[in-house]
């Protein structure tokens, strides 16, 4: 694989005294320098470029740099070389870069960098590029008569040296912003001291000497290039090229090769654990185990396993070698078109990314061929459907390919389209109902809003232009986690910082929009009453009957409510009961009081005449049946909030007992319930005459109502 | 729901072979959606079919039985169901048999088959044992008919239904018969099954009619309009009159109701400060994926199930996730952070889509989308009155030719992104079926960082021959496209593969691959047109399919440098120096001795290599 190209950067700052002057209230422009060079260097670490750099000053006290001879090339300070940029760089230019007193001359110290650059050329490295960024306010005297030896130097690196970066810190900020341009256009310079005009006539000079086209936009102020870098680099990734034959039929083929325009891009970089006290990556292991499902959990090892799939209620084993010798195969790479279609036709996507074909840059009939197809398809405004196959690995896909015809180039856009499997037709009420149905006052409140809230206007020369530009907008969670780690990384152990303001702003309406739309938004609002609708609550739930402890979080309360209400839906539908019928007792009660259609006091009734009749057999089978039946009843009493019946009925069956010789079976009551009467345990269901009664009985059975036993009155069934 | 499977038996009606219906209907089953599945209960759908002498008697011409057509409906319904959703429950019940067998024993020529449960391979092989000659026979032995009580057979169903412990969410019964008077008249039958029908519809149970061809045609007004739940919809009512006696219309009727419409999420656009309308967001399309393995033993093919376990490789002791913190290497440094601020850094919003503005519909770059797209519609339950805003800013919209840029957070701790949401009005076709359902289409807008820069090769622009050929070329090759015209053939072949394995069968049903290109078709199509085209755009040498030629040449003269005597390569694995060599002298190397690689790592060339001259 070929190395990325490499390319190199000098940073060269101007650290002397003039630089730290400026008239009061403005920021000086060390200060400004700095700025840039850090939030440069930042972008650099982030975007993670193999780019190297070194950071040179000028006008530094000291002097260290490898042509310091014979008092030669004095105050200059090499302060790294040339190498990937890091955090350790970032920590350098913060720590140690600081204004120094001297002045040196900032073309005589291109010229030690431009010597510097030649030295590190001879020592093998190779580049592809090579840039200076010189950062200084030009403010100090310029001696002309270095320029020959200057432009002579420059010109024997060649074509290596592209561009020069000047920062210039401007006086008047009035000028600034046309300074890029034009600022050796007479009168402009306005703010500029004699120097400062000399600098740029040098500048302007060397540029033009080195015969560059762009070079006099090279040129920036302090404030424009922060404005430049305020946000981390662009993922920027090298398509790759993929080369393949588009064919129509079997005879018609056109090379082409495909390149991934658009792509959800991700980030490269992953999280990894490491272990809280140490840090470290190697500290922490996970593995992955499998077990059998019995009661020990029997490991077993991965090479003894095998894969399956589900068919329905059974697995089927279906081995990796058996999958791979009937899986679907296809013959690889292809671009085959099966037909043409109507453009609007095609609307549905399923477009994870787009692909854009050209021809082979050295192939001008493919190129020819391809333009033919392109401008054929665009004139009768159809698009191409076509097998697309990555490789013989890559499942192949259906998708279309559209003609795109720019002023610079044509080329074929290919999106996926969505298998038959992948569609989810889903039909929707209309929404053309008389009770949804606008008013005309409603129409043209909305129509209001959405004028005032174009993004997209024409400006006084019928330009159009647009004020939110989604596409020029930066992934902000990329920008959002880079700051965060770079603040990590600098400060650690603070907390993380709050999002940057103009990334805030940059997701925010514009503030022209917001202003504008404020009083149609008023309008809109008076003229459609929307109300939230309180989510419906399952009145019934088990805190609010028993106040369960208010620790619990609240997503967990609201699983146990949809819990419940599902619980009776499924009740509810337990099949047709009618009445309370003699096998399960327990459960007919239940449905029937779910179903609602019998009024609560017959079905108690029904479910009493059982428990008296199952009660006559005296057998403990029967007993038990019983039990379950009051313990129903008790609970769906509880879940109705009406007692009267449950507790009247316990007591004349209390009282029936020594009659009737039923103490075995009262015995048993009382062993398996918690609490007999209801009452004690639930405010809400003020019965006067069980509250008497209850403490009755409560001397017989001791009541603890923990929690645990509220849950199993809860979900007994 | 209704609508939409009209749309679907609409297109079935240009198919012409049963089997292809098959097919059809299969894959209908297979992509409903259950991969949003949540857990509000399942699924549940009893097959009541009647199996009194009537139903066997076969067709003129030799067309199968109605008791065949339906046993192979069943069959494709449990197929399908195992596929689309095997946690739904099915059971297979006949009535009007000799022989009876269902759970009790209570009641009479009801012959429970299958008892509700999730489907298997065996029960789609028992059906399987019921279809054709053989199929018939089996039945008269092991059930035979009998007298017919449907009100017997219901209150059977409804018992199974009753049995079932589990959640059921939607229950359903059909009825399969060609009697129109199962009873002959006996009115108190009647009455005692209307009783139980009444039952079994109180309880939820939904019960469907699936009548066969009868001579004479069927009459459901005699006794089962009665019997059947009222339609849902009134436009359902002329499809129940119509008697169904072709197989194609009956799985179409089975089919119904199997795509759940669940919402990926709901959440509020908020047009400004105090303006909420409740949306809910449905996926358009998702990508349908071959479903996951299972890990078995081998030793006994029981599952097993993963545990994975974090621990200190020093100390052997198991970490837990407060033991831990994430960490990532830039700049040649880890930077740490604690999980929760991993969290909290990718929180931006709480869940909304918020409207940035507006803009017209020529600003939307088609191809620059980077999701599939989702669809919004109002949600009223949640806010009154969203409808209407809803329905206002469509119309509008539409109207006035723009879409709206809003930014879209669909989850907490989820980064927002910007959606344009273009205006979509709803459709109906010539028989008022919704073909479009109205609604905003959200459609995910790329970041700077999403779009990357080409370098865009420039040519000649073809002259108007030359398009103008090739528009012929297109004009002949044009056809109407519909978004379901293409089915996944790696997703069918693998169901096909597991049917085939679970079934027994010998091979698995093949597959059509509807993407490949119908080649002859398009060479008879075009006939002299492609050479025409080429006489117009490349000269008499140019050759398409191969490579250029000065591109092969260099590989010729590279070829001879890398290679490496076989005695230099021992030596290097010997003194353990092949990591010396370069991966194309590696490669090479693999391909001297006829090792095949896939791997293009440095190291596995390597271990290829050392494990070759082991040998």
């Amino acid at each position: 694989m070929a190395r990325a190209a490499k390319s190199a950067l000098v940073l060269c700052m101007d650290v002397g005294f003039s630089m730290s002057n400026s008239p009061p209230g403005e920021e000086p422009p060390f200060d400004q320098a700095k700025k840039v060079i850090q939030k440069f260097v930042q972008r650099q670490v982030f975007s993670e470029s193999k780019d190297e750099m070194a950071l040179v000053l000028f006008g530094t006290d000291a002097t260290k740099n490898p042509l310091d001879q014979d008092g030669q090339y004095q105050h200059i300070t090499v302060r790294r070389q040339l190498m990937a940029p890091d955090f350790e760089l970032l920590e350098e230019i913060e720590n140690h870069v600081r204004p120094e007193s001297q002045q040196t001359d900032c073309i005589f110290s291109l010229v030690a960098v431009g010597l510097f650059i030649q030295r590190i050329k001879m020592l093998v490295k190779k580049y592809d590029r090579l840039n200076i960024v010189l950062l200084t306010d030009l403010s100090t005297q310029v001696s002309s008569d270095n320029l020959d030896v200057i432009i002579g130097n420059l010109g024997k690196l060649g074509i290596t040296l592209q561009f020069l970066n000047f920062f210039i810190h401007m006086c008047d900020p009035e000028n600034s912003n046309n300074m890029g341009n034009s600022y050796y256009r007479p009168g402009v310079g306005k703010g500029l001291s004699r120097e400062q005009k000399q600098g740029l006539e040098m500048v302007r000079d060397i540029m033009l000497s080195l015969d560059e086209d762009e070079g006099l936009d090279q040129v920036y102020t302090f404030s424009e290039a922060i404005e430049q870098l305020f946000m981390f680099k662009h993922i920027e990734r090298r398509p790759m090229a993929w080369p393949c034959q588009l064919t129509i039929g079997s005879s018609l083929s056109i090379r082409i090769v495909g390149y991934k325009a658009v792509t959800d891009e991700k980030l490269k970089k992953m999280w990894i654990t490491v272990d809280a006290q140490t840090s470290k990556r190697d500290d922490v292991k996970r593995e992955t185990v499998y077990c059998l499902d019995d009661d020990n959990e029997t490991e077993v090892q991965k090479d003894d396993t095998i894969q399956g799939f589900r068919y329905g209620s059974d697995i089927v084993p279906f081995s990796k070698v058996d999958q791979e010798q009937m899986k679907y195969k296809h013959d690889g790479k292809c671009f085959a078109v099966l037909g043409f279609t109507k453009h609007d036709s095609v609307w549905c996507s399923l477009w994870f990314q787009t692909i854009k074909m050209f021809a082979p840059k050295d192939d001008e009939h493919a190129g020819v061929a391809l333009s033919a197809l392109i401008q054929a398809l665009d004139k009768l405004n159809m698009v191409a459907i076509v097998r697309y196959a990555y490789d013989r690995r890559c499942n192949p896909q259906v998708g279309a390919a559209f003609p795109c015809i720019k002023q610079t180039y044509e080329c074929l856009v290919y999106v996926q389209l969505p298998f038959m499997e992948d569609l989810r037709q889903f039909s929707f009420p209309s929404l053309e109902n008389k009770k949804f149905t606008p008013s005309e006052s409603q129409l043209a409140a909305v129509d209001s809003l959405i004028d005032s809230m174009m993004l997209v206007e024409e400006d006084e020369n019928g330009q159009k232009e647009d004020m939110y530009k989604v596409h020029e907008i930066p992934n902000p969670a990329f920008q959002r986690l880079f700051q965060c780690l770079h603040h990590r990384a600098v400060n650690p152990g603070t907390p993380l910082p709050t999002m940057e303001q103009w990334l805030k702003d940059a997701l925010e309406r514009p503030s022209a929009i917001s202003e504008r739309c404020q009083a149609p938004l008023e309008e809109m609002k008076r003229k459609f009453p929307l109300k939230a609708v309180e989510k419906k609550k399952e009145l019934k739930t088990g805190a609010q009957i028993f106040g369960k402890g208010s620790a619990e979080p609240d997503a967990k309360k609201s699983k146990v409510d949809e819990e419940e209400e599902e619980f009776n839906l499924a009740k509810i539908s337990e099949g047709n009961v009618t009445s309370v019928g003699s096998v399960d007792p327990a459960r007919d009660f239940r449905s029937l009081i779910n179903q609602k259609s019998l009024p609560f006091g017959e079905v108690c009734q029904q479910l009493t005449h059982r428990i008296e009749q199952l009660l006559s057999n005296r057998s403990t089978h029967y007993y038990m049946k019983c039990i379950t039946c009051i313990q129903t009843f008790r609970e769906q009493s509880v879940k109705l909030g009406n007692a009267d019946l449950y507790n009247s009925y316990l007591q004349s069956l209390k009282k029936s007992i020594p009659n009737s010789g039923l103490q075995v079976f009262w015995d048993l009551l009382v062993q398996g319930m918690i609490s007999l009467f209801i009452g004690e345990e639930k405010k809400e269901v003020e019965t006067e005459p069980a509250v008497d009664d209850a403490g009755d009985v409560d001397d017989l059975v001791s009541v603890c109502l923990n929690s645990s036993a509220l849950k199993y009155l809860m979900f007994v069934s | 729901m209704i609508n939409f499977v009209c749309l679907v038996l609409h297109n079935k009606r240009s198919a012409q072979f049963k089997k292809y219906l098959f097919i059809y209907l299969f894959i209908y089953f297979l992509f409903s959606p259950s991969v949003n599945y949540k857990v509000t209960g399942r699924d549940s759908l009893v097959f009541l079919v009647d199996a009194s002498k009537e139903m066997f008697i076969k067709g003129e011409d030799g067309e199968p039985s109605n008791f065949d057509i339906t046993m192979q409906c069943v069959r494709s319904v449990y197929t399908s169901k195992i596929i689309s959703s095997h946690r739904d429950l099915v059971a297979l019940v006949f009535y009007g048999t000799e022989k009876s067998k269902n759970p009790r024993n209570s009641f009479k020529h009801v012959y429970v088959y299958h008892d509700l449960d999730e489907p298997g391979a065996k029960r789609v092989q028992d059906v399987e044992a019921l279809r054709g000659e053989r199929g018939a026979r089996l039945a008269a032995d092991t059930m035979g008919s009998g007298e017919v009580s449907l009100g017997d057979a219901l209150w059977c169903c409804s018992n199974l239904y009753s049995d079932i412990k589990l959640r059921l969410s939607h229950k359903r019964l059909m009825i399969f018969t060609c009697m129109d008077q199962p009873h002959g008249g006996d009115s108190t039958k009647d009455r005692q099954a209307r009783t139980k029908a009444g039952d079994l519809k109180e309880t939820g149970v939904v019960i469907d009619l699936m009548h066969l061809m009868k001579p004479g045609g069927f009459d459901v007004s005699l006794f089962f309009c009665d019997i059947v739940s009222p339609p849902e919809d009134e436009s359902e009512l002329g499809l129940q009159v119509e008697p169904c006696g072709k197989l194609d219309d009956l799985q179409k009727r089975v089919q119904a109701k199997q795509q759940k419409k669940r919402a990926m999420a709901r959440v509020n656009l908020c047009l400004g400060e105090g303006m909420n309308v409740a949306v809910g967001v449905y996926a358009n399309a998702v990508t349908a994926r071959k479903p996951s393995a299972i890990r078995l033993y081998r030793e006994t093919n029981e599952p097993v199930h993963s545990k994975t376990r974090t621990f200190h490789t020093q100390t052997g002791s198991l970490l837990l996730p407060s033991e831990t913190r994430k960490a990532q290497v830039y700049g040649n440094r880890q930077i740490v952070m604690e999980k929760d601020e991993v969290d909290t850094i990718k929180k931006f919003y709480d869940p909304e889509i918020f409207l940035i503005g507006f803009k017209p519909m020529e600003k939307l770059k088609l191809h620059h989308h980077i999701r599939p797209s989702v669809l919004l519609y109002p949600e009223e339950q949640q806010v009154t009155g969203s409808s209407c805003v809803f329905a206002a800013l469509l119309k509008k919209c539409t109207e006035k030719k723009v879409f709206a840029v809003c930014r879209y957070t669909p989850r907490r701790n989820y980064p927002p992104r910007f959606v344009a949401l273009v205006p979509q009005r709803e459709e109906v076709d010539e028989s008022n079926v919704q073909v479009t359902p109205p609604g905003f289409n959200a459609i995910f807008l790329p970041f700077a960082d999403d779009i990357r820069k080409l370098d865009t090769p420039q040519f000649p622009t073809a002259s108007d021959v030359q398009v103008d050929k090739m528009k012929e070329i297109i004009t002949k090759m044009r056809f109407k496209y519909r978004s379901d015209a293409f089915e996944n053939p790696v997703i069918q072949q693998h169901y096909r593969n597991l049917e085939a394995l679970a079934l027994d069968m010998l091979a698995p049903e093949s597959i059509e691959d509807f993407i490949m290109p119908k080649v002859e078709q398009i060479d008879r199509r075009l006939g002299p047109l492609v050479d025409e085209f080429k006489e117009l755009v490349y000269p008499a040498s140019y050759n398409p399919d191969s490579k250029p030629a000065a591109k092969h040449r260099q590989d010729n003269e590279k070829k001879p440098k890398v290679e490496i005597p076989e005695a230099e390569l021992r030596a290097h694995i010997k003194n353990g120096t092949l990591g010396k060599l370069t991966v194309p002298v590696l490669k090479e190397a693999c391909k001297q001795f006829g090792i095949r690689t896939t791997g293009t790592k440095k190291q596995e060339l390597m271990d290829a290599l050392i494990a070759q001259m082991a040998k």
